[in-house]
């Protein structure tokens, strides 16, 4: 109860916020609209890679959008261990286990919305420039299989808000938006960049999220598992880690 | 009198600095106790303490007989706390803010909208309670600090200088919602203006350097140090 009436003022506080809307909605689909344009303008060479071919752009997008999230939940965070508000519900009966359910909660919620918008935009875009459907099919299928990356996003949140304040945070995780576009392959194909650059990005989470939601959404559950396991693993140690350090920072704070 | 706080020895360090020093203190239900002191004598840690935000180094204090070390869960549904900063969820509107606080105090639907009813007339709330509070004045966002506080009914209140920066006017305001708390709600209450002390408080302890140096009515303290003013009193009591 006391978690969920947290995670309902959290809720409140995201919807309330008009910037929200412009990084968590309005700008994954202009960038799908965008990079589909780009996309229609250049000449289509054989060989060459497709990341902007709308099947391959639309998970990619879904998951660079998750970046978005992963700000706001550093700025919720950040913002209220900066205010005088946090200290008024650590004085209250509430726990650790109910401020962190009350975070991850609506931002939870929030990512799975977010990632139905961006794929109906995608289905929209398919249907409009191509002429044909995407697999909605398994589309639909893959949205909860995103779950991990969304927990995953979220957890780094968590950290980046608990550990720095209202003013550092965002622009770390300003640094991790950069490195999710870069890494992550969302803009360029990984394959192409050599072993050393597949190697950096495969030690890291991004490349696997994207891949697995590129592979769930055209059905290919082969390919999928094994990027789909890595990223699981991940999001499992990231989670955990935000547990802990918030945690942790509750009872430092009370010493 | 029932005893609402005691605290035995209570001591506070923060590496070599000791904050509050051996503090023993017995408040008693129903009373308004205030807390004078000079910045850093230790009134704000002595609250952080009693209500959980900050560990106990030495010594022990009993809430209604519970002891904050071992008790600290049950004894936080017993009281609430009005911080120095106001301390309000932005975005939310008034009634929200306070629908949240009772639901984080596990206060029923019918019980927080009865306590809502109320705590939102004798604030004078109604003309904003479907503001949200980033739109409130200062002064309005104080009160309905305060009235969060109130709102699950506790039984003892913290006040960390709840009239700080606000105009005379609203904190005439502010006093009469005090007052009215009076023999209902155990009050501690800390601020460094000294008439306020003496138009709100029972009993008024003066802390300097962690360590109490004074406690009584008002008219005892400027009767112990011969001076017809509280002021003329604080200031005797502290440099001396």
């Amino acid at each position: 109860m006391k978690a969920l009436a947290f995670a309902s003022r959290n809720m409140k506080e995201l919807l309330r916020d008009m910037i929200s809307y412009i990084f968590c909605l309005g700008l994954p689909i202009v960038m799908l609209i965008v990079m589909t344009l780009i996309n229609r303008s250049i000449p289509q060479m054989e060989g060459a890679p497709q990341v902007f071919n709308i099947e391959k752009l639309t998970p990619a997008i879904a998951i660079f959008a998750m970046t978005f999230l992963m700000l706001f939940v550093c700025i919720r965070v950040s913002s209220d261990r900066s205010s005088a508000f946090l200290t008024r519900l650590y004085a209250s009966p509430m726990k650790s286990s109910d401020f962190i359910v009350g975070y991850i909660v609506p931002f939870a919620v929030t990512g799975v919305f977010q990632t139905v918008i961006t794929y109906f935009c995608g289905e929209m875009i398919a249907l409009i420039v191509n002429g044909e459907s995407l697999p909605v099919g398994y589309m639909l299928l893959s949205i909860p299989l995103l779950i991990p990356s969304i927990v995953l996003f979220i957890g780094i949140g968590i950290i980046f808000g608990t550990f720095f304040n209202a003013k550092a945070a965002p622009g770390l995780c300003s640094a991790v938006i950069t490195a999710v576009a870069i890494l992550g392959g969302i803009w360029m194909d990984i394959d192409t960049m050599g072993d050393g650059w597949k190697t950096v990005c495969s030690c890291l989470p991004f490349y696997h999220s994207v891949q697995y939601a590129r592979y769930a959404m055209v059905g290919n559950f082969d390919d999928m598992l094994t990027p789909l396991l890595i990223c699981t693993a991940f999001a499992v140690v990231i989670f955990t880690v935000s547990v802990m350090a918030f945690s942790f920072k509750m009872k430092s704070d009370k010493k | 009198m029932k005893t609402a706080i005691k605290t035995v020895d209570l001591t506070k360090k923060f590496g070599d600095k000791t904050a509050v020093n051996h503090m023993n203190l017995e408040i008693y239900e129903g009373e308004i106790f205030g807390l004078l002191g000079v910045n850093g004598a230790g009134k704000t840690t002595t609250i952080r303490m009693l209500t959980g935000l900050s560990a106990v180094t030495d010594g022990d204090a009993y809430v209604f007989d519970l002891d904050i070390k071992k008790d600290l869960q049950k004894i936080k549904s017993l009281i609430n706390v009005s911080t120095q900063e106001t301390a309000v969820a932005e975005n939310l509107t008034v009634k929200e803010n306070l629908k949240f606080i009772a639901d984080i105090y596990g206060i029923s639907d019918e019980a927080a909208k009865t306590s809502m009813q109320n705590i939102i007339s004798s604030l004078e709330l109604g003309e904003v309670q479907n503001q949200k509070a980033k739109t409130l004045s200062g002064g309005w966002q104080r009160r309905l600090s305060i009235a969060m506080a109130l709102i699950t009914n506790p039984k003892i209140i913290f006040l960390d200088e709840p009239t700080l920066g606000l105009d005379v006017l609203a904190r005439r305001e502010l006093w009469k919602v005090v007052q009215s708390l009076k023999g209902k709600v155990t009050v501690i209450l800390t601020t460094h203006y000294l008439e306020e002390v003496e138009a709100l408080c029972d009993r008024i302890a003066v802390m300097t350097n962690g360590k109490i140096k004074a406690l009584g009515t008002a008219d005892e303290l400027k009767k112990s140090v011969g001076k017809d003013s509280l002021e003329d009193a604080f200031v005797e009591i502290v440099e001396n």
